[in-house]
């Protein structure tokens, strides 16, 4: 006959608990985390519809983020999720303002599509159907007329997350800031809010996990990571197995010789570390530098 | 600002921002002294315009200081000096006005202002807050002149950058590089985006 439950509430069976969950988490975190060179990703098909995580902090920050983003190309990344930390206003602006750029370039290039069918139909008469193929993104939606389809208010939202901490506050409190904007960073991460049941492939992109997620060092990026790390720990909807959340990590363009602070934390959690100053490379084994990129 | 500047096609213009968050107050008390006023007036400039901040009561004193000076030489050309707040819209404005007039633009060396300048094509010269302790201005403002991007000031006397300037103009490498890497791989961050995710064109 089994022994009541009791016995097991002694020190060493606790002790044997711990050792076998650390060992457990230990090789979960090895097996999540990238090593030196295994990117297994390449050459693979493009996705429908992708969704990508932005994390944007105050000035500085945000202003080098949409230096980075500059070509964003809305037909890959159908879906942005921008997160602020609250009282933002500056990052929220920034990105509303980055958006309509996208909307009005992207219209820009739909009408000259448009005037150069035009001017094709005037020649020959069934040039048209070829043109919106050669195209190759239209395939998916078969033949209908090309039009922004990416861009504007249904293709991004902004997600407000507390302060991991607020300007002046005590150290001994800042834990307890940290884990509720760690808390709170669960809900951009899960979704972005759409229509329910999602309707199209961007729709179901958006209400998905993000395909990648892109930082430049605010506090917030640090506490974004880490949930998004323990989302792929647990591979909550999958996150690890079909390869979400995907890091880049982009260090500012002020670090010269330095890491900062939330760069030495993810130096060696995120999938992609860029510096962008040739005397960071290969900082920690892992720092890529490929030329100014902002 | 634009009625009592007197604007002309020949007019030319010095721009000084000196940033948002902890206006870097030496600077200004720094390009509106005597000798600075000189130098500027010596390479043709016709207007200075002063972005201070928060620090209003600091321009103030010195630009009342440099205009006194600049009355005393009346048979010199005329330096207009004029001050603006910060904008949290940006300085876009300003920095078209000093690239049409071919002037000139002394930046704190934030990163912000500095990309942000770079990218009208102007020369630029650059001061460190040397007050700021563990700060990378510095290292930043070293490293952008190395590359030629830039001219590096010093707060103390800023005559020598305003000298150095006029030549730099024509010197000047391109931000962002177009192809930087002579002897080595460049990439676009849309293109680490696309690597990240496998997306292959």
């Amino acid at each position: 006959m089994a022994p009541p439950p009791s016995y097991l509430y002694t020190l060493s069976f606790a002790i044997a608990l711990f050792a076998t969950i650390l060992v457990a988490a230990t090789l979960r975190l090895l097996a999540i985390l990238p090593n030196s060179r295994t990117n297994t990703t390449i050459g693979r098909k493009k996705p429908l519809a992708t969704r990508v995580l932005i994390v944007l902090g105050s000035g500085g920050h945000t202003r080098e983020m949409f230096y980075l983003l500059k070509d964003l190309d809305t037909r890959k990344y159908t879906h942005r999720t921008y997160v602020i930390s609250s009282g933002d206003a500056f990052s929220a602006q920034r990105a509303v303002d980055f958006e309509q750029g996208l909307e009005e370039r992207e219209q820009a290039k739909a009408r000259e599509k448009k005037k150069k069918q035009q001017e094709e139909d005037g020649s020959s008469a069934d040039a048209k159907i070829q043109i919106t193929d050669a195209d190759g993104t239209t395939h998916a939606r078969g033949m209908e007329e090309p039009r922004p389809a990416y861009s504007g208010a249904k293709h991004y939202n902004i997600a407000t997350v507390p302060r991991a901490r607020n300007i002046h506050q005590p150290l001994l409190t800042t834990p307890l800031s940290a884990l509720h904007c760690l808390w709170k960073s669960f809900d951009p991460l899960l979704s972005a809010p759409v229509s329910h049941p999602p309707t199209t492939s961007y729709e179901a992109a958006a209400a998905d996990l993000p395909n990648l997620i892109i930082t430049n060092g605010p506090a917030t990026a640090v506490i974004m990571v880490l949930a998004s790390l323990i989302l792929r720990f647990f591979d909550v909807k999958g996150a690890n197995s079909r390869g979400c959340c995907k890091t880049i990590y982009v260090e500012s363009f002020a670090r010269v010789k330095t890491l900062s602070l939330s760069g030495k934390l993810l130096l060696r959690v995120v999938d992609r570390f860029l510096v962008q100053w040739e005397e960071l490379e290969a900082v920690g084994g892992r720092a890529e530098y490929w030329g100014v990129l902002v | 600002m634009a009625e009592t500047w007197k604007w002309t096609p020949e007019s030319k213009l010095c721009f000084v921002t000196t940033g948002a968050t902890a206006p870097f107050t030496a600077l200004i008390e720094s390009v509106l002294s005597p000798s600075c006023l000189d130098a500027l007036r010596d390479g043709g400039f016709t207007h200075l315009l002063v972005q201070y901040g928060s620090a209003k009561d600091i321009y103030d004193e010195c630009s009342s200081r440099a205009r006194a000076h600049l009355d005393q030489q009346q048979q010199k050309q005329g330096l207009v000096v004029d001050g603006i707040d910060f904008n949290p819209n940006g300085l876009q404005a300003q920095f078209k006005l000093v690239q049409r007039s071919r002037g000139l633009v002394i930046s704190h060396a934030g990163s912000g202002s500095i990309l942000e300048a770079l990218r009208y094509q102007i020369p630029l010269v650059v001061v460190p807050n040397t007050g700021l302790l563990g700060n990378h201005q510095d290292e930043l403002a070293v490293a952008m002149e190395r590359q030629n991007y830039v001219v590096r000031g010093h707060v103390h006397d800023l005559t020598p950058a305003i000298r150095k300037s006029e030549d730099f103009r024509t010197k000047m490498s391109q931000f962002p590089p177009v192809t930087s890497g002579k002897h080595r791989e460049t990439k676009s961050f849309a293109a680490i985006m696309d690597e990240t995710m496998g997306f292959m064109d």
